[in-house]
């Protein structure tokens, strides 16, 4: 109940359901502007980077594009703890019998459930997008699929991080501003720094870059690179376990943390 | 049929039950940094009473209720709830209200308190409009907590303690921003439940509140227990007789050999005389200082506000 009749949810998730589609066929939009020049330009990228929304490779476009956009549903994440905090109602529900456990628990569910509204938003927006531009059904439509999981992975982990920043934080605006900032900002130019300054490959295990590692580009930008691409797609399977590695600290900080301070 | 030890067994499990406090501190301490809130506070409260904790602003009332009810962690002592270690289970039996009403803002009441009932167990559909007829809500059981008086938000908070009619309560300045029939109100509603059996554990920095509605009470100062017992006992209003004679000094000589169990300070002109509850007698006053040869030219009765007392126990 608490999540359902909660306004800013259904706003919020209203956004992202807009959100999603509209990162996706924007790039859409500029891929076909481009392709369907007669221009010879236009045939040679046409050539070069062929459809990447179409299957099999639309699921991992979409998934990339789509991961960009967390931050949206982070809001909500942060939104939920914070405000308990706000409104002292997680002192209620343990006053009413709940353990901190429990409460604890509770969020952890919320978080879950989030990021499956979330990967099943992202699961239909790459189905459509597949579907309607691929002209040639084959039987490979579903060999990328398995970046349903990757993303699902991918989201479950930064909306923990978001959920860590709000409990540790408690006030909404503070703690939505430095996701925000250590979202957009600090790591992203962190890690680019640390990797063409100083060609130091560090930035790879910060808390967000761990998990964005799981979707790599999309084909068509990785071949700007091929090897840089190629290494990328090989360091997969390791950032899966170090994802499940940092998902495993961050509920374990959290849990430590919200059974030891005041309430 | 019981056998006469089941018997007995079960007479003494009665017996246990009724006498084993409803909850037991033990050098309970807590600090904020250097500020000492509470300060190896022990005490017990004795099943059916309606229990005061009265003190000042900054005693460490709310600090108190708040170790009790696991919202924060003493650094050190314990307390017991009937006998066992403070628990989930033992929270969900007792209703609570503590500091300011703590609900989610764009949920109604009635949607408030299926939130309570969930978590607890205390109560059902029913029994929600029943608490909300009680604290006269009824009528607004569907707006959103949001829009509510603070007034209203502090009926519901009751209402939510009182769901499923749970034989404690803990309630924390349970009167605060009620109008004065409110307050009424709720002060009746308490008087009542600890008729039917339930034991009430109120803060409150309100002496007059303390005296009208608990049994019991115990008094803090900055963290530290001054007092605690039966309010007859700790809140006694002391009598005070004021007496003024010629020679003053001699008057005062003469009233310290008057009765052992009296305390006497005087100013320039005139010497009170501070005497346990009903015992001032000012013929008998009067006929001791004619007999010292002291004849009084002031002789007045006076009966000792409360809050004079009160303000005597924490030094304020």
């Amino acid at each position: 109940m608490k999540i359902k009749k909660y306004p800013a949810f259904w706003w919020v998730m209203g956004i992202t359901a807009l959100t999603y589609p509209g990162i996706n066929y924007m790039f859409i939009g500029v891929y076909k502007n481009i392709t369907e020049q007669q221009s010879s330009s236009g045939q040679i990228v046409k050539a070069l980077i062929g459809n990447p929304f179409s299957f099999p490779e639309a699921w991992r476009t979409v998934a990339y594009f789509s991961s960009l956009f967390v931050f949206i549903p982070a809001i909500v994440i942060i939104l939920l703890i914070t405000n308990e905090y706000t409104y002292k109602t997680n002192r209620q529900n343990i006053i009413d019998g709940w353990s901190r456990r429990t409460f604890l628990t509770g969020k952890l569910f919320d978080v879950i459930i989030l990021s499956v509204i979330v990967t099943a938003l992202y699961f239909v927006v790459a189905l459509v997008i597949g579907l309607s531009n691929t002209t040639h059904p084959a039987a490979d439509n579903w060999k990328l699929a398995y970046y349903t999981g990757l993303f699902a992975l991918q989201t479950f982990s930064q909306l923990s991080l978001a959920f860590m920043v709000g409990l540790l934080i408690r006030k909404s605006f503070i703690a939505l501003a430095v996701f925000a900032f250590y979202f957009i900002i600090a790591e992203p130019i962190s890690v680019n720094v640390l990797k063409y300054k100083y060609k130091n490959e560090i930035g790879e295990y910060f808390p967000l870059e761990i998990s964005h590692r799981l979707l790599p580009k999309p084909a068509f930008i990785g071949r700007i690179n091929q090897d840089a691409y190629n290494s990328a797609l090989k360091a997969v399977n390791s950032h899966i376990f170090y994802t499940l590695i940092l998902i495993l600290i961050t509920w374990a900080f959290c849990f430590w943390i919200n059974n030891r301070r005041d309430l | 049929m019981y056998n006469d030890s089941s018997f007995i067994a079960i007479f003494h499990k009665q017996i246990n039950y009724y006498r084993v406090s409803v909850l037991t501190l033990q050098n309970i301490s807590k600090s904020y940094g250097k500020i000492q809130a509470l300060n190896k506070l022990s005490f017990e409260i004795p099943p059916g009473c309606v229990f005061g904790v009265l003190g000042p602003n900054g005693s460490g009332k709310t600090t108190l209720l708040s170790i009790i009810l696991d919202v924060l962690k003493a650094d050190t002592g314990n307390f017991l709830w009937f006998g066992q270690p403070g628990s989930p289970e033992q929270r969900k039996k007792i209703g609570s209200l503590l500091e300011t009403p703590n609900f989610y803002h764009y949920l109604s009441a009635v949607n408030n308190l299926k939130i309570t009932n969930s978590i607890s167990g205390r109560g059902s559909a029913n029994a929600i409009d029943d608490v909300l007829q009680k604290v006269n809500l009824y009528e607004r059981r569907n707006s959103r907590f949001s829009s509510y008086s603070l007034g209203m938000k502090q009926r519901l908070a009751i209402a939510a303690a009182l769901l499923g009619e749970p034989k404690v309560l803990v309630l924390d300045e349970p009167t605060n921003g009620l109008d004065p029939v409110g307050i009424a109100e709720i002060r009746e509603l308490m008087i009542a439940l600890n008729k039917q059996g339930h034991t009430i554990i109120m803060a409150s920095h309100l002496l007059d509140e303390v005296e009208k509605v608990c049994t019991h009470v115990a008094i803090l100062k900055r963290g530290e227990l001054i007092t605690t017992g039966h309010v007859n006992d700790v809140l006694v209003d002391d009598d005070i007789v004021e007496i003024g004679a010629d020679n003053i000094d001699a008057l005062a000589a003469a009233v310290y050999s008057y009765r052992q169990d009296i305390k006497v300070t005087r100013d320039e002109n005139k010497i009170q005389l501070i005497l346990p509850k009903g015992t001032a007698k000012l013929d008998e006053i009067n006929s001791y200082c004619f007999s010292k040869d002291i004849v009084l030219n002031h002789l007045l009765f006076k009966k000792k506000r409360l809050e004079a007392k009160f303000f005597e126990l924490t030094n304020n």
